[in-house]
């Protein structure tokens, strides 16, 4: 018989046929350079406001971020981080009261390494992207990959070094405040940034030979590209983590787009970590205790992204990574991308719907209670088990 | 050279599993697949001694092997349990009756009673019917709506205390991505239990013993044992949407076979947040069986077809629930919206 | 008969890979009874700059869905998408999406 058991109600939105030369929906009058989601058309400068605005808002709402705190911004080079880098500067460069009020840094992890680039080319990236991290005026680290062996096992682990917050917003502001101050930290001077910036950055872009062959040794051990892709995701974080905690950061912004965070709960469900699905793809993840990453740009979809930074002369530097020019069938992640762009072609509601499906699920146990035993945990992505052996689960 | 069964050692390997990639011969391979499911079914216990167990039976391969699987293991390990085949004959010209023949075949083979319900009885429309009313859009909603209280309605005739379904991993995953893509919460929540719980009058306990059989092992089984069934696609071609989920869950297993399965467990560990909007479970007024609304899917869409307003069923009216079950007349413009019917 | 015309490319977001890197192209294409069209633009870019692996750039005959098209700085489904008829001078980028951030 037909499997097909019950149908769905709602029917589906096909992509209408392309409309030429309107006028924006919202101005009504310029004429309209892009269309968005399903439909929306919008001229050039309602474009860029309605940009803007959503990253406010996206921070607004969600009140994560405190004022005066310092906020590690992971750059990849790629074009959804570099939007986000040039929306922070935006957001804090404005005069109005409104102003975003918090310390960025930059970090960049050189994957050049894994990716099968020499030294030469490694360096030539690096050297584009400091360019445009200079002239932002923010600390950078520029960090490789290889550094991830001279983490301190204590990566592995949550750290709850302060009292949970209080319930409220302004509550947990002003324990923030008060921590700072006692730990000597005001506002700290322009120069003494700068000092710290040319530190920092000589430290750590450095890395050894005998690590440079031990990370060539662990990613060919790995005989699928799913598996390489999965391992590099958890060592990415593992890197930007330590960096944070050791350079004072408290959040990290990590610039995951609308699509790609719709792609990765796909990959998740299809890889088996339907328990970690809510972690990995919700705003804000404080599985690590002490340092809480968010993902501003969850809101964006990779062709606004693609237009804005086009429109606004957005810098970014394309790094090829494991997957570039592989086949559609060559890992698990890439099919993923594959399907769920192929399909938003065809039904432009798809991303946010799944999208949205992501905002309304959980995690089977909350991985962020102090109070759940570290054994409990998985040793490399830190979510909570979600396996018992022996046992069928229904 | 030949290849050793991986688990036996003493015969020649016929076939490598999907799900494991070992290489085995028939007789491993038949007592892997019949041991997996007889643990599926102990585990969850998902039946008691003495019961009457309907199988949802098409013809088709799923429910032949089911039906094989169930008798022999019901007397390998004397689960003491009554076995009879339910059988659904939605009035689709030559694509049904084929099939019925073949369940026929299987009364024979498998020794098992046999009872077949139709649309036509229950409902007073067959597909073919429905379809000249209402196109090739959203017949599917009607086939699988109706499909699914066919059964139950047969089962309760029979006294039959729970019924399974042929249900096998890749369609459990199927639709687990399907959820996921479409945002149907509530089916994502309930969609991987193995076993649905009777809540209210009318709905018989239903469970899916295959739920961890892979598809390719269902068909390999079936070719090995030579067992008969019937294996044509519904002549009203089904949802294109599914397909994209299909041929996307096909490709994933051709990267990683565990994918399937993967996928399940995925889908039995996501839970929905606190405060999320959830349909919650009633009975229909007018027929009993349990529904979220006030009126259950069945008896809209029967009223649909009954007054020549196919659209009933389809999309959100629910307002008009109300003003169908007091028999109040519509408005000509809501009986314009109903009546439309793209072909 | 219509004149050979000028059209200025760009590629970026990574597409560029498939180009032998080189993101900027000045092509002239050549002249035809009918007006060219983005559909024939797409047919000309495979058979003559595209380097490798057709099918990461082309699907069918549209582009590989994950690639954006800007025609004059503007989204492409406002000008007409594959049917938008090509004029001297102007400008085409094709910017790829996929893997970013």
């Amino acid at each position: 018989m037909c499997q097909v058991d019950e149908e769905y109600n709602s029917p589906l939105e096909h992509k209408s046929l392309p409309a030429v030369s309107k006028k924006c929906m919202k101005c009504k009058e310029g004429t309209a350079v892009l269309i968005i989601r399903v439909g929306d058309a919008f001229c050039r400068s309602c474009f860029k406001e309605y940009f803007i605005h959503k990253f406010r808002a996206m921070l607004g709402k969600n009140r994560v971020i405190f004022p005066g705190e310092k906020v590690l911004l992971a750059v990849s080079g790629g074009p959804a981080s570099s939007c986000m880098l040039a929306q922070v500067q935006e957001g804090l460069s404005r005069d109005a009261p409104k102003k975003l009020r918090f310390m960025p840094g930059i970090i960049y992890i050189d994957e050049g390494g894994v990716c099968g680039q020499n030294a030469e080319e490694r360096e030539k990236a690096v050297v584009q992207l400091e360019s445009i991290f200079r002239m932002t005026g923010f600390p950078y680290h520029i960090v490789p990959l290889e550094q991830v062996f001279t983490l301190p096992e204590s990566v592995l682990e949550p750290v709850y070094s302060r009292e949970q917050p209080g319930s409220s917003y302004k509550a947990a502001v002003d324990q923030h405040i008060r921590t700072e101050v006692t730990r000597g930290h005001g506002e700290p001077a322009v120069e003494e940034t700068q000092d710290a910036v040319g530190r920092l950055s000589l430290q750590a872009s450095t890395y050894k030979p005998e690590h440079k062959l031990a990370l060539e040794g662990l990613f060919s051990s790995l005989k699928t590209l799913t598996a390489k892709q999965d391992m590099l995701q958890i060592l990415r974080h593992h890197l930007i983590l330590h960096t944070a905690r050791i350079n004072g950061y408290s959040k990290v912004m990590i610039g995951d787009s609308c699509t790609r965070l719709a792609i990765k709960l796909l990959t998740n469900i299809s890889l088996g970590r339907g328990a970690a699905l809510a972690a990995d793809t919700a705003f804000s993840d404080s599985r690590y205790g002490d340092v809480v990453m968010v993902r501003p740009m969850r809101d964006y979809s990779s062709k606004e992204i693609g237009f804005y930074n086009r429109l606004f002369e957005v810098q970014s530097v394309f790094i090829p990574g494991l997957d570039t020019k592989t086949a559609d069938k060559a890992s698990i992640q890439r099919l993923t991308e594959s399907f769920v762009v192929k399909l938003q072609a065809d039904f432009p509601s798809t991303v946010s719907t799944v999208y949205r499906t992501s905002e309304k699920l959980h995690t089977a146990c909350p991985p962020q209670s102090s109070t759940t035993e570290a054994a409990a945990k998985c040793l490399l992505c830190l979510c909570a088990l979600d396996t018992k052996a022996g046992k069928l689960q229904h | 050279m030949p290849i050793q069964c991986s688990s036996c050692a003493k015969k020649r390997a016929v076939l490598r599993r999907p799900k494991t990639g070992y290489s085995l011969c028939k007789s491993c391979f038949f007592w892997a697949f019949e041991e997996e499911i007889h643990q599926t079914i102990v585990s969850a216990q998902l039946f008691n001694r003495g019961e009457t167990v309907g199988i949802g039976a098409s013809g088709g391969k799923d429910s032949t092997v089911l039906a094989h699987v169930l008798k022999v293991l019901n007397e390998r390990y004397d689960y003491g349990l009554k076995l009879l085949l339910l059988s659904v004959d939605e009035g689709i010209t030559g694509y049904r009756d084929d099939s019925l023949e073949t369940v026929k075949r299987n009364q024979q083979q498998y020794d098992l009673p046999l009872t077949i319900v139709s649309y036509e009885e229950l409902y007073g429309w067959t597909m073919d019917a429905i379809v000249k009313q209402v196109g090739l859009k959203n017949n599917c909603t009607f086939c699988g709506v109706f499909r699914r209280q066919a059964l139950d309605r047969g089962a309760m005739m029979l006294n039959v205390d729970k019924i399974c379904t042929g249900h096998n991993a890749d369609d459990v995953a199927e639709t687990v991505l399907m959820n996921v893509l479409r945002g149907d919460i509530a089916r994502l929540h309930r969609c991987t239990a193995i076993s649905t719980t009777s809540d209210g009058e009318g709905a018989i306990p239903r469970c899916k013993p295959l739920k961890y059989a892979y598809e390719k092992e269902i068909v390999l089984y079936a070719y090995f044992k030579k067992l008969d069934y019937f294996s044509t696609e519904c002549v009203y071609s089904p949802n294109a949407y599914r397909g994209h989920a299909r041929t996307f869950l096909k490709d994933l297993e051709a990267v990683r076979p565990s994918a399937i399965m993967d996928i399940i467990h995925s889908g039995e560990n996501l839970s929905v947040k606190e405060g999320v909007k959830m349909p919650v479970q009633g009975t229909c007024s007018r027929c009993g069986y349990i529904s979220s609304q006030a009126l259950c899917k069945s008896c809209v869409l029967l009223e649909g077809l009954n007054r020549g307003l196919p659209k009933l069923g389809i999309g959100k009216h629910h307002r008009l629930h109300d003003k169908i079950l007091t028999q109040q007349a519509l408005t000509q413009q809501e009986e314009k919206k109903l009546k439309a019917m793209d072909f | 008969m219509a004149a050979p015309i000028a059209i200025h490319l760009e590629f970026g977001g990574g597409a560029e890979l498939l180009f032998d890197g080189v993101k900027e192209h000045h092509v002239t294409l050549p002249s035809q009874s009918e007006p060219w069209d983005v559909k024939q633009l797409l047919v000309w870019i495979r058979e003559n700059l595209l380097k490798e692996r057709p099918e990461l750039f082309v699907q069918g005959d549209s582009v590989r869905p994950g690639i954006l098209v800007l025609i004059n700085d503007a989204d492409w489904e406002l000008m007409g998408e594959l049917e938008y008829q090509l004029q001297d001078q102007d400008n085409i980028v094709f910017i790829s999406t996929l893997h970013g951030g």
